[in-house]
C-alpha cells in the first residue's frame, strides 16, 4: 500500500462527496479498476464502428445498458488498445442532433414530424410514382461501409430484387474501390491477402500514400512491435506522423507513384533480383511486363517522381533485398487517383515479381477504410452480386435465385452504375429518385457543389436515412428516415484482414429511432414485397442466408455456425469453409500455396502507360496542388459522429485549416494563422493558414472533414474503379484582404 | 368497393403490427448481454502488457514516480486522452491529459512531433505552493501531487500558478481537478489509464532520482523544447527518445488566444484599489472625510463582494490561513480581512468624533494597511512568474488605480490645481506604459510580450481602444468637471483590468489549435 487511507480533519477534508465522484473500484470481468459511479454488472463484446482495424471492444453493461467501455485484451485485432474514437464510440449515441422521429417535408419546404406509418406509405407510393413514370432504373441509391453486412445484404436484395431498382452504389466507392478492382483483375477476386500479424513479420514495412499513425493507430501498434528490426518506408508528399517515423521518407510528387513504382520495377528487373520460379509457376504476363520496363530507368524519370536517381535505387534495394520478407501498405494516396488501379497493380507487381506475396509479412496489402467496407465488397449487392458473385454471370444469378428462393428474372443480369455514374444520371434526368443510408453525399463528394447546388432540386424525391437529422445531406432531404446506429443494433463487421466478428445492440436508440435492418424490413412491407423476405427476420438468420451464398467462393464462410462460433474464436478470417480448423494464434494470410483465383490459378501482371500530366495540371491562375487527407485520429470522415464527442473535439482544430509551408507562405505573404482565401474553378473557401514546414512548398494540405473542402476537389475518377480523385486538385491561396 | 376498403384496412392494421413489433424489438437489449457477459478473472486482462512499464517496487528515500515519455513511439494517436477520460470517470468536457505538436526544422518537408502530457507531478510544485487553503498534497513517498477536491475552494489560483496549465476548473463542481496519476490503480499494481492505454508503450511510470533533476530544472534543462522552462516548479516528467532541433515550437505558439476574462477578480481588484485609493486622500482632506470614508468603504466592501463571486465553492475560504506560508492569495485574504474590517469604523470615529485627537493616525494607519493590501494583490500576479504580470507592470497598473483614486478625489474636493496635475502625471504613467507594451507586436521573434501586443491590438483591438480613449477623457476632463472625470476614472480601469487578464501569455505545454481567431 503506497497510500493510506488519510481521515478528514477540521482542517483538511481528504474525503467527501467531490472526492466520492472520482473513486475507483475493481471491477470484475477482466478489467481493473473503474469508476464506482459505472462498476458494470456485465460485460459484452463489440467491434469498434468506425475504421476497418476492426478492434473489439468490450463493453461494461449496468442493467443492461452500457456505461461505459475499454478495448478488450484478449482478441487478436487490438490486443487491448483503440484509438480515441473507439474509446468514444458511445458519445455520439446520445447528441442532441439524434433524429427521434421520421420526419417529411411539407407543401410549404419545412421539415414535418411524421410517423412510421406515414413515412413508410410515402416512400413507397414517391417511389413506386417515379418507377412507373421514369422507369424502374430512376430509382437508385447510396449505401455506405457502416453498417453490418447483414442490413448491407437486405438492402441490396430489397432495393435490386425487391424494388427493381438496377443501380446503388456505396461511400465505399470514394475509399475502396480502386483495391477491389486491382486485386480482382490481378488476382481473380477481390482478396486482400494479409493478416495483421504480417506488419510484426516484416523485414521491410513500404507505406504507400498512407498514414497509419493517425489513420490506423491500432495497426501502427504492430508496427512496433515489429522485433525484426525493419526498415519503415514511407511514400507521400508530406512529412506525415509516420513520416516521423519512418527509417526512410521520399516525399514523392503528388501522384507520382505509379512512375515511381515502375521505375523500381526496372531497377530490380536490371540488377536480376526477380524470384524467376516463382515468375514461372504462379504469374502470368510477365515477359509484357519486362518489355513494358524498359522506358523506366531511373535516370529517365527521377525528374518527375520528385527524387533523385539515387534515392530510387537505394528505394528498389530496399524493397528486393534477397531474403529479406517486404510488404507494402496502401490506403487513400494510391486509392484515390484517375490512376489508382494500375497503382495498386504496380504494387502488386514488385510483390510478385519478388515473391513477396502468400509468405509471413509480405503482401500487397490494402488498408481498408471504413469498419465494414470489407463487408459491403462481398454482401452489399451493387458492384457484386450477393457472395462477391456476377450480375453479367447466368451460373452466379440462379446459384442465388435458388438460395434466396427467388425468381432468377428478379436478378439484374447488367451491373450496377457507380456512384459518379448515379450521380451523372441526375444531371441527365435518368435519376429521379435518390434513397441515401448512412453517407454525407453533401460533405463528401467530390467537386460538392455539383451535387448540392445543380442536381439536388432534378431529384423528385431525396430520402436520407442517417442517424442524425442535420447531416449535410439529411437537410436536402425530402424524407429523413431515423436510425440506430452502431452500439444499437447487432449483425457483423468484417475488418481490413478479412476478419468477421459481431456488433451488439447495448444502448435503446433515442425516440422511434429503428436500426437500419428494421428500417429495411418495414419498407420492403410498405412496399408490398415483405413476403419475398420472410426469413430475413432478424440478422443473424441473415448471416445465415449470406452465409450460403458465399459456398464455393474464395470467400466461402460457410464453415462459421453463428454469431456465437464467431464471439468465441475471437473472430474468424475468410475464407472459412466448412471442416475449417482454426490454428494457434487466429492468423490466416492468403496465397500460401501459390494459387491465385483466376482459372489458370495465376497471378497477372498488369500495366499500363502513367497519364502525362496530372488530371488539373496546376497552371498561373491555380499555381498550388491541394491534397486532401484525414486531419487527425480523433475525426472521422464527415464528423457527423466525431464532432459529437466533447473529447474527440477537443483534439482536433475546430475550423477549417490549410497547412502550407512556411516559404511558400512568406512568398505571398501569409502569416501563421492568418484566414486565407483559397480558390479552384470550381469554388473558394476560407481557411486558417498553420505553417507547417511538414509540406512541400507548391502543395497545401486541406483535411477532409470540414465540409468546404469538397467545394475546390476536381472531379476526375479511375476509369477501371470509379474511384474519385481526391488529392490532386489545382488551386490558389492569397492572403486575406486587410 | 367494401371489399377493396376492408382489404386497406387489413393492410394498415398489419402494417401498424409490424410498427409495433419493430418498436419494441428495438427496445430490447437483454438477449446479447446474459448470452455473452464474461467471467471474473484475478488478474486485470490488460496486466500482460503494462507489467513492464510500472516501476516494481515503491520509490526509495531521494527518488519519486514519474512519468516517462518516449517521444519516437509518440505518434499522435491520443488514445491516452479519452483513456484517461474514461476510466477515470471525467465529466463529458473534461479532460486531464493534453496532447500537442512541436514544429520544427530547416529541410523541407520538415519536422513534427507529437507531446503528450498531464501532470507533471512536479518536485516543487508551484499549484501546492499558491493554494490558499492547502488543498493539494505531494505524497512524501511517491511525490504524486495529488488534489484534494473536498478542500479546494474553487479560488483558482492554481491554474493561474502552473507553468503547464494542468489543473482544469470545472465550473459545474465549483472546483479544480487534475491528474493524480492514477495513485489508487498504481496502489495495487495496476497502471494508470494512460499508460494502460498506449499503444505503443510511449508512456511508462518510472521512479527517478529527485536530486538530480532539480539541479536540471534549475539549470533549465532536463525537460522538453518547445515547453515552459523547468526551473519554476521543477516537473518531474521525463521526455526521451528522439532530439529535438533547437527550432522546435509548439504549434499552437502563434494562436492569438485571448485567456479568461475573469470578471468578479476585474470587479474586486478595480474597487478595492479605488477604495484603498479613497482612503489613502482622507489625511488629505480638510473636510469631506465622512463623505470620503464612506466612498472608501463601499468601494472595498462591493469589491471584496464581488470577489467572491469568483470562488466556486466560497465555504471553505475560513482555511485560508493554512496558506500563509507560501501563498500570497492567504496573505491577500489575511490583510484585506484586517483591513476591510478597520476600514469600517473610519466612518463611524469620523462621524462621532470628528475631533478625536488621534483621528489623523488612525487614517494615516488604515490607508498604510490599505496599501499594503494592494501590494498583497499585486504579489499575487507577480508570483505567477508571468512576464505582463511582471512587478513593475503590475504595481504600476494596482498603485496606478488607488493614487488616481487617490488624486481624483483629491481634485473633487479641493480647488487646487496640484491634484489634477497629480491625477494626470499618473495617468499618463499607467496608459503610457499600456501603450508601449504594444510596440512588441511586429518584432520578429515571438516572445509573451509579443503575444500580449498581439491580443492587445488583435482581438481585444475594440476594448483597448476604448481604455485608453476613456483614460484620456478622464484626465483631460479631471481639472474642469471632476465627477464626470471620476466616472469616466472608473469604466476605464475596470477596462484596463480586463486586458489584464485577457492580454496575458499563460504558459502552457504545445498544443494544437482548437479555436481560430482572425
Amino acid at each position: 500500500m503506497l497510500f493510506t487511507n488519510k481521515k478528514n480533519s477540521l482542517f483538511r477534508r481528504w474525503n467527501g462527496p467531490l472526492t466520492k465522484d472520482l473513486l475507483q473500484k475493481p471491477a470484475q470481468y477482466g478489467l481493473g479498476k473503474t469508476p464506482e459511479k459505472v462498476t458494470p454488472d456485465a460485460t459484452t463484446q463489440s467491434i469498434c464502428g468506425f475504421c476497418a482495424t476492426g478492434c473489439n471492444l468490450k463493453i461494461h453493461l449496468k442493467n443492461g445498458e452500457a456505461v461505459n467501455l475499454s478495448p478488450e485484451t484478449n482478441y487478436p485485432v487490438n490486443m487491448g488498445m483503440a484509438c480515441p474514437k473507439g474509446w468514444e464510440a458511445l458519445s455520439p449515441l446520445s447528441s442532441p442532433d439524434r433524429a427521434t422521429t421520421p420526419l417529411l417535408r411539407n407543401s410549404h419546404g419545412e421539415m414535418e414530424v411524421s410517423s412510421w406509418q406515414n413515412a413508410s406509405q410515402e416512400f413507397a407510393t414517391r417511389f413506386k410514382e417515379i418507377q412507373s413514370k421514369y422507369g424502374k432504373d430512376s430509382v437508385a441509391f447510396i449505401s455506405t461501409g457502416q453498417i453490418p453486412f447483414e442490413e448491407m445484404g437486405l438492402l441490396g436484395a430489397f432495393a435490386k430484387f425487391g424494388m427493381g431498382v438496377s443501380h446503388g452504389d456505396g461511400n465505399t466507392r470514394q475509399c475502396m474501390a480502386t483495391s477491389v478492382m486491382a486485386y480482382k483483375q490481378s488476382f481473380g477476386f477481390d482478396a486482400p491477402p494479409y493478416t495483421y500479424q504480417d506488419f510484426e513479420e516484416s523485414d521491410v514495412l513500404v507505406f504507400c500514400g498512407a498514414n497509419p499513425c493517425i489513420a490506423h493507430p491500432i495497426m501502427w501498434q504492430r508496427v512496433v512491435n515489429n522485433k525484426r528490426d525493419p526498415k519503415i518506408i514511407v511514400v507521400d508528399p508530406r512529412a506525415t506522423e509516420t513520416a516521423q517515423c519512418a527509417t526512410h521518407h521520399y516525399p514523392i510528387k503528388p501522384k507520382a507513384d505509379l512512375t515511381l513504382y515502375y521505375a523500381l520495377a526496372h531497377c530490380i528487373v536490371r540488377d536480376q533480383r526477380i524470384d524467376h520460379s516463382y515468375l514461372d509457376q504462379h504469374t502470368q504476363g510477365f515477359e509484357e511486363f519486362f518489355e513494358f520496363l524498359t522506358d523506366y530507368a531511373p535516370e529517365k524519370i527521377a525528374p518527375k517522381t520528385g527524387l533523385s536517381v539515387s534515392q530510387i535505387e537505394e528505394f528498389a534495394r530496399l524493397v528486393s533485398e534477397p531474403g529479406k520478407r517486404v510488404s507494402f501498405w496502401w490506403t487513400m494516396g494510391i486509392n484515390q487517383s484517375y490512376e489508382g488501379v494500375r497503382s495498386a497493380q504496380a504494387i502488386i507487381n514488385l510483390c510478385l515479381m519478388t515473391g513477396n506475396i502468400g509468405k509471413p509479412g509480405t503482401g500487397a496489402n490494402s488498408i481498408t477504410g471504413q469498419c465494414n467496407a470489407m463487408g459491403s465488397r462481398l454482401f452489399s449487392n451493387t458492384t457484386n452480386l450477393l457472395g462477391g458473385h456476377d450480375f453479367k454471370n447466368d451460373r452466379h444469378r440462379q446459384k442465388i435465385a435458388d438460395i434466396l428462393e427467388i425468381d432468377v428474372e428478379k436478378i439484374p443480369s447488367e451491373n450496377s452504375w457507380a456512384y459518379d455514374q448515379i450521380i451523372e444520371g441526375i444531371g441527365n434526368d435518368k435519376i429521379k429518385g435518390l434513397w441515401i443510408i448512412a453517407t454525407n453525399t453533401a460533405h463528401s463528394w467530390i467537386n460538392q457543389k455539383e451535387f448540392t447546388e445543380k442536381l439536388r432540386s432534378k431529384l423528385e424525391f431525396l430520402v436520407v436515412q442517417d442517424m442524425y437529422a442535420t447531416t449535410e445531406t439529411a437537410q436536402l432531404a425530402d424524407l429523413i428516415l431515423p436510425a440506430a446506429g452502431w452500439g444499437e443494433k447487432d449483425g457483423c463487421f468484417i475488418n481490413s484482414e478479412r476478419r468477421i466478428g459481431t456488433i451488439k445492440a447495448v444502448k435503446r436508440p433515442p425516440g422511434e429511432a429503428l436500426s437500419d435492418f428494421r428500417i429495411f424490413r418495414l419498407l420492403a412491407h410498405a412496399y408490398g414485397v415483405g413476403e419475398m423476405f420472410r426469413k430475413w427476420d432478424t440478422p443473424e438468420a441473415v448471416f445465415q442466408i449470406l452465409k450460403k451464398c458465399t459456398k464455393g467462393q474464395p470467400c466461402d464462410i460457410t464453415g462459421i455456425d453463428s454469431y456465437k462460433t464467431l464471439n468465441k474464436a475471437g473472430g474468424i478470417q475468410w475464407p472459412f469453409p466448412v471442416g475449417t480448423e482454426l490454428r494457434g494464434s487466429n492468423q490466416r494470410r492468403l496465397f500460401e500455396n501459390g494459387k491465385f483465383y483466376h482459372s489458370n490459378g495465376k497471378a497477372r501482371f498488369l500495366f499500363s502507360a502513367p497519364a502525362q500530366k496530372l488530371a488539373e495540371e496546376p497552371c498561373k491562375d491555380y499555381p498550388f496542388i491541394l491534397l486532401t487527407g484525414r486531419g487527425t485520429s480523433s475525426q472521422w470522415h464527415t464528423q457527423t459522429r466525431t464532432q459529437s464527442s466533447d473529447v474527440l473535439r477537443k483534439l482536433y482544430p475546430h475550423e477549417v485549416y490549410v497547412e502550407m509551408h512556411p516559404r511558400d507562405a512568406e512568398k505571398i505573404g501569409i502569416k501563421d494563422r492568418e484566414k486565407a482565401l483559397i480558390s479552384s474553378r470550381r469554388g473558394q473557401i476560407y481557411a486558417q493558414v498553420y505553417l507547417a514546414p511538414t509540406m512541400q512548398e507548391g502543395q497545401l494540405f486541406l483535411p477532409m472533414h470540414y465540409r468546404e473542402v469538397n467545394q475546390l476537389t476536381h472531379a476526375s475518377f479511375d476509369p477501371f474503379s470509379r474511384q474519385p480523385s481526391y488529392k490532386a486538385s489545382a488551386v490558389n491561396i492569397t492572403a486575406p484582404l486587410s | 368497393m367494401s371489399c377493396s376498403s376492408t382489404s386497406l384496412e387489413k393492410s394498415l392494421y398489419s402494417d401498424l403490427n409490424l410498427i409495433d413489433q419493430l418498436l419494441g424489438e428495438q427496445q430490447q437489449l437483454q438477449t446479447p448481454v446474459a448470452t455473452f457477459a464474461k467471467e471474473h478473472s484475478s488478474l486485470p486482462d490488460q496486466e500482460q502488457y503494462y507489467r513492464t512499464l510500472i516501476p516494481s517496487s515503491q520509490p526509495q528515500e531521494g527518488q519519486q514516480y514519474a512519468f516517462e515519455v518516449e517521444l519516437d513511439k509518440c505518434t499522435s494517436c491520443k488514445a491516452c486522452v479519452t483513456a484517461c477520460h474514461s476510466l477515470n470517470g471525467l465529466d463529458e468536457n473534461e479532460t486531464w491529459r493534453d496532447v500537442g505538436t512541436l514544429l520544427g526544422g530547416e529541410e523541407a518537408p520538415g519536422w513534427q512531433q507529437t507531446i503528450t502530457s498531464a501532470c507533471h507531478h512536479c518536485i516543487d510544485p508551484e499549484c501546492l505552493n499558491g493554494c490558499p487553503v492547502a488543498a493539494y498534497d505531494k505524497d512524501p513517498v511517491t511525490g504524486i501531487v495529488r488534489h484534494l477536491d473536498d478542500q479546494c475552494i474553487g479560488c483558482q489560483y492554481c491554474v493561474l500558478k502552473c507553468p503547464y496549465d494542468v489543473p482544469k476548473y470545472n465550473p459545474a463542481k465549483g472546483i479544480v481537478r487534475k491528474c493524480d496519476m492514477c495513485y489508487s490503480r498504481l496502489n495495487e499494481g495496476e497502471a494508470p489509464a494512460c499508460v494502460q492505454a498506449c499503444p505503443n508503450e510511449a508512456i511508462k511510470i518510472v521512479t527517478i532520482d529527485v536530486a538530480e533533476k532539480t539541479r536540471q530544472g534549475f539549470r533549465k534543462e532536463g525537460f522538453l523544447i518547445g515547453a515552459p522552462s523547468p526551473h519554476l516548479s521543477l516537473p518531474s516528467t521525463i521526455y526521451k527518445g528522439r532530439n529535438l532541433p533547437k527550432s522546435a515550437h509548439s504549434a499552437s505558439q502563434k494562436d492569438v488566444h485571448p485567456e479568461h476574462g475573469h470578471w468578479p477578480l476585474v470587479a474586486m481588484l478595480t474597487l478595492t484599489q479605488i477604495g484603498v485609493g479613497a482612503s489613502l486622500a482622507i489625511p488629505f482632506l480638510q473636510s469631506s472625510t465622512f463623505i470620503t470614508s464612506l466612498i472608501s468603504v463601499v468601494f472595498v466592501i462591493a469589491g471584496l463582494g464581488l470577489g467572491v463571486c469568483h470562488l466556486g465553492r466560497p465555504m471553505g475560504v475560513w482555511r485560508f490561513f493554512l496558506g500563509l506560508k507560501t501563498s500570497w492569495l492567504s496573505r491577500e485574504f489575511a490583510i484585506f480581512g484586517a483591513y476591510s474590517g478597520a476600514l469600517t469604523f473610519l466612518p463611524i470615529i469620523t462621524f462621532f468624533f470628528p475631533d478625536f485627537s488621534y483621528l489623523r493616525l488612525i487614517q494615516g494607519g488604515i490607508a498604510g494597511l490599505g496599501l499594503l493590501a494592494v501590494f498583497t494583490s499585486i504579489m499575487i500576479y507577480v508570483d505567477t512568474n508571468r512576464p505582463f504580470w511582471k512587478f513593475s507592470y503590475t504595481a504600476t497598473k494596482f498603485y496606478g488605480t488607488s493614487f488616481a483614486a487617490t488624486f481624483a478625489l483629491l481634485s473633487l474636493w479641493s480647488d487646487s490645481l496640484l491634484f489634477p496635475s497629480l491625477f494626470t502625471l499618473v495617468m499618463i504613467t499607467k496608459l503610457g506604459l499600456e501603450i508601449q507594451g504594444t510596440r512588441k507586436s511586429n518584432s520578429p521573434e515571438w516572445s509573451p510580450a509579443q503575444h500580449s501586443a498581439k491580443v492587445l491590438l488583435g482581438p481585444l483591438r475594440c476594448l483597448f481602444r476604448a481604455r485608453i480613449i476613456m483614460g484620456i477623457a478622464a484626465l483631460l476632463l479631471m481639472g474642469a468637471i471632476p465627477l464626470v472625470a471620476f466616472s469616466f476614472l472608473l469604466l476605464s480601469e475596470l477596462l484596463e483590468r480586463i486586458t489584464f487578464f485577457k492580454a496575458v501569455y499563460h504558459p502552457r505545454m504545445p498544443g494544437i489549435a482548437t479555436h481560430s481567431h482572425h
